[in-house]
Parts: C-alpha cells; structure tokens; sequence
C-alpha cells in the first residue's frame, strides 16, 4: 500500500466515484490500491453498496452543471457527447472548493483550461461562460460601499463598475443560443451583464464603441475616450452612462486626479 | 443546552428565503444554515438568508468539511467560518463523521468511514484539531451509509461511539439516518439507540426518505413518515431532556405553508412527549 489503509480505502471509494465506467470496478479497484485479502473481500461482498456511492455522489457532482449548463449539454446531446465530456471533467477532479455553488465554475474552468470539445465546437467555452455569467453576477459577493461617487459624469471623471458588474466579449453571438438552437452564430459580441435594483441579473447587448468606451473610461476621461472613438454627441454618452447607474451596471463616476 | 434552542426548527432553503425575510410570524424556533452555502455568496437571496438569521435564531451544520478524511484544513475557510459562527452567535456547530475530500477532490457527498480502530485513533485526532480551530463546540453527526468500507474491525454504533467519546465531543443524532440504516442493514433501531451514549446527544435531525429498489436513501425529499416521528418521541423519552430537533428538507422542497404544517405536526409529537413523566 502506497499510504495508510484507512487512506487507502478511501482513494478507493474516490476512484469508484470518479473513475470512468470501464474502471469502476470495486474489488479490481482495492486491488490497485494494495489493499490486502479481507479489505478485497468486504469490498466485493459490499460491492453493490459501494456502486451505490457512485451514482449518488456522481448525481450530486453533475446536478449543478445539469441546472447552470442547459444550452451547453444540449449542444453536446445533439452529439451525443454529454457522457464522454462529464466523464472526463470528473475523471480530472477539477471540483476543489467545498462551496457546492462553485460546481458550475469548476467545470467551466475545465472547459477553458483544458480546450475539451473546442476543436469541434470554438465557441463551447464562450457558450458555457455565458450561461454561468448571470449566477456570476447575480450572486457576487456584497462588499462594503466604496468612496463616494458622483452619480452624474463630468468630462473629466472616470467610470465605476457596479463591483457585480461585468463587460465581456464573445467572438460568437452565445447570448441568442437556445437548447433548440445551441449554435451560435459566428460574429463580435460585446455584453453588459449587471444586477438590477431588485438583484436579478440583467444582458445588453453593447455597440463596439460602447463597449470600448465601458472598457476605457475606467482609467481615462470619459469625454477623451468618446472623442477617440467618434462618439461626437458627448450629452447623448453621459445620458447613456448615466442610465446605466441609475439601472445599477455603474456604481458611479469619480475623479482621475 | 442553550434555553433558546428547544422545539423543531428547519433548514432554511433558497426556496422560501424571500418570503421568510418578511415575515416573522412563522412559528419557527430557530433555523439551520449550511456555512458553506454562505459564506463568500452575494446577492438578493443572500441578503436575505443574512436578514433571517441575523433575525431569529440559528444553528450551523456544515456540509463539506473532511473530518475524516486526509486533506489538509482549508485554513482560509475555516476562519471564515470561525468569523461567521461568532457572528451567527450559534452555541455549537456541527459537522458529519463521515470524509467528503480524497487528495483534494471534493465529492460533495457524505461518504462512510471505515469502522476500523484506525479510523477511530484518525477521526479522533481531526475532531480535536478541528475543534482546536473553532470558536464553539463541535458536534458529530451520524451518517446513513449503504456500505462497509473495507472489513470491519466493530459495529457502527462502536464506531460512533469511540470517536465521540475519544473526541469529547457531543453527538447530533440523526435519527432518520438510524431508522434507514436499520432498513438497509436490518437492525432494531431502539435496541441499537440503547447501546448508544445519548448522554451526548445536543440535538436531533430528523427527515423523510425515499426507496430505489433494495436500498431506502436519506434523500430529505420527502414528509417524514410516522415511524421515523415516533423514534424521536422514543429518543427524546430516553434522553429525557427537551433537546432541539431540526427538520431536514433538500429535495422537492414543497410550498412554505406546507412545510411549516409538517413542522407543526412534528412540534406536536415533540410536545406530547416532553408532557410525559421524565425518566430519572
């Protein structure tokens, strides 16, 4: 035995879970482990038992990615992919957090790191960071409130992001998927995810100019960034930022001095 | 046993956060709240899981803690949750004797430990360490299982007892969790309960349960049925002491009018037996 047998017969209830189907093998499993003749033999009388463990841990570990993912495993049904992609997120034991709500994450982080179905599909990752983007904003953290702000812009100010708020850029229109159609068109998206005065997650969908303005602004004078990007009627860009604080994507606007 | 925490409570779910955040005239006597579902979450519903128990009063149960597994501790959570047990103002915590991590992989799912002399001498060395780290007394819970890890060296209920007696610690029964391990592995359960030191018992879970085929699951998804009641008026006979119960309920979670009448169903049973003549 490479560790302790109590450790032991714990990688192997582990590996029961997570291993693939042609691995899930109990005794086989003991065996590989070093465990040692009576270990080998409860673990083939309680087989049954044990396998039981498999399904119910498997279901726990996949249900989240079931209720965040709906668009994501459609794509993946329609190819019939579904049970080869779970299998190999569980089989990398990528789920690290005892937070159960970081399920989802884990699994997206997988996608991204590990390029898996990319080649097929070169929007999965953008598909299934889309889906997993309104639980994101929805549920981010509450801080403490930040320094005062200016809830009208002035040429010179800087924007502030709403802490929940996030700008982000597809190269595929994900937002428009459904799970009857989950191909996303080719083409730019830029997207505003932010939470609203009641807390529910709220997507626009952002012009170039807008997104870059949203992008730059942060750090630069909001009149100088609108003039850089061509945006020549500087009272209609502070009533559009001023309309996104006041729906709660901007916490506000502040000096750069 | 701190006075506020008698009667039966409920788990507080996402699913009536924002109708219990207004109102408090829910009958409830206190709330159990999962740490790890807290901690370091945001938004609407958090704020108002954080109205309630900032509210009413609450008891904590953790989920995910390894208690007998080999992982090292997550430091940075635990004094997370040492900072959020202070500021629950709870009088102890709970978590499973159970391991839920192998090599850093979480599997979010309760898994048996091994009843074995060894596992004892390691669970009563994490139990220490793991109280060492907290703020309020920790106490174990028993877990259903649906198989022995490896061969036996005692009994369940041995088992239970060695670490929470090695440990010092006290004991949630959960006594639904006794009542499907006795379906799966035929036993008595009030013969089993008597061998066992309810002197330790700080608290009861009780929950409905569901059958697959040969094997009865605590899935918490369902009413509880009246057998597993009568075992918690038996319990609370024999402990003879009016220890808070909580009922678990995870899975098809019904409308909230409906779950507070099946706590209210439950407090009766509790009342009726705490009307009784005491044992000495």
């Amino acid at each position: 035995m490479a560790g302790p047998r109590l450790l032991e017969l714990q990688r192997t209830l582990a590996d029961l879970i997570l291993e693939g189907e042609d691995a899930a093998d109990p005794e086989r499993l003991a065996a590989r482990h070093g465990l040692e003749g009576a270990d080998q033999e409860a673990i083939r009388r309680a087989s049954q038992g044990l396998l039981s463990y498999r399904e119910l841990a498997r279901l726990s570990l996949l249900e989240p990615i079931a209720d965040m993912f709906p668009v994501t495993l459609a794509l993946l049904d329609a190819a019939g992919a579904r049970a080869e992609c779970l299998d190999a997120f569980l089989q990398a034991r990528r789920v690290n957090s005892p937070h159960y709500r970081d399920i989802a994450p884990a699994f997206l982080g997988w996608l991204v790191e590990t390029g898996w179905g990319q080649a097929t599909w070169p929007f999965l990752s953008e598909l299934a960071h889309f889906e997993l983007l309104e639980v994101l904003v929805a549920r981010y953290p509450d801080g403490p409130a930040g320094a005062a702000l200016r809830r009208q812009p002035l040429d010179a100010d800087g924007l502030v992001l709403d802490p929940a708020t996030r700008l982000v850029a597809y190269g595929h229109a994900v937002h428009r998927a459904t799970e009857e159609a989950p191909i996303p068109r080719a083409e730019s998206t830029y997207l505003l995810a932010f939470r609203d005065a009641r807390g529910d997650c709220q997507v626009l969908e952002l012009s170039d100019a807008t997104a870059a303005l949203l992008s730059q602004a942060a750090t630069r004078p909001i009149a100088e960034v609108a003039r850089e990007l061509g945006l020549q009627d500087l009272e209609a860009t502070r009533a559009l930022l001023t309309d996104l604080r006041e729906r709660g994507a901007l916490a506000g606007f502040r000096s750069l001095n | 046993m701190a006075r506020d925490f008698m009667g039966v409570g409920l788990g507080l779910r996402r699913a009536h956060l924002e109708a219990l955040a207004q109102r408090r005239d829910h009958g409830v006597p206190f709330w159990e709240t999962c740490p790890e579902n807290l901690i370091g979450d945001g938004g609407r519903q958090h704020r108002h899981a954080c109205a309630i128990l900032e509210r009413d009063p609450v008891l904590t149960h953790g989920l995910a803690i390894s208690l007998g597994g080999f992982d090292p501790w997550d430091e940075d959570y635990l004094k997370e949750l040492d900072r959020f047990l202070v500021r629950m103002g709870t009088p102890w915590h709970s978590e499973h004797l159970c391991f839920t991590s192998v090599a850093g992989s979480s599997l979010h799912e309760l898994l048996p430990l091994p009843f074995t002399r060894e596992a004892v001498r390691h669970t009563v060395q994490r139990t220490r360490e793991l109280q060492a780290r907290l703020p309020v007394p920790l106490i174990l819970e028993n877990i259903t299982y649906y198989a022995e890890l490896g061969q036996p060296e005692m009994d369940e209920g041995a088992f239970i007892t060695e670490v929470l007696e090695g440990a010092e610690v006290g004991w949630l029964l959960d006594e639904n969790n006794v009542y499907v391990n006795s379906l799966n592995f035929g036993f008595d359960p009030r013969r089993w309960l008597e061998s066992m030191p309810l002197h330790r018992v700080h608290q009861l879970h009780i929950a409905g349960h569901q059958k697959f085929g040969a094997l009865t699951v605590d899935t918490h998804g369902a009413a509880v049925i009246d057998p597993v009641i009568e075992l918690m008026q038996w319990v609370l006979t024999r402990i003879g002491r009016p220890v808070p119960v909580l009922l678990e309920r995870d899975n098809h979670v019904p409308e909230l009018d409906e779950l507070l009448a099946e706590r209210d169903r439950i407090q009766d049973a509790y009342d009726a037996v705490l009307a009784l003549p005491v044992r000495s």
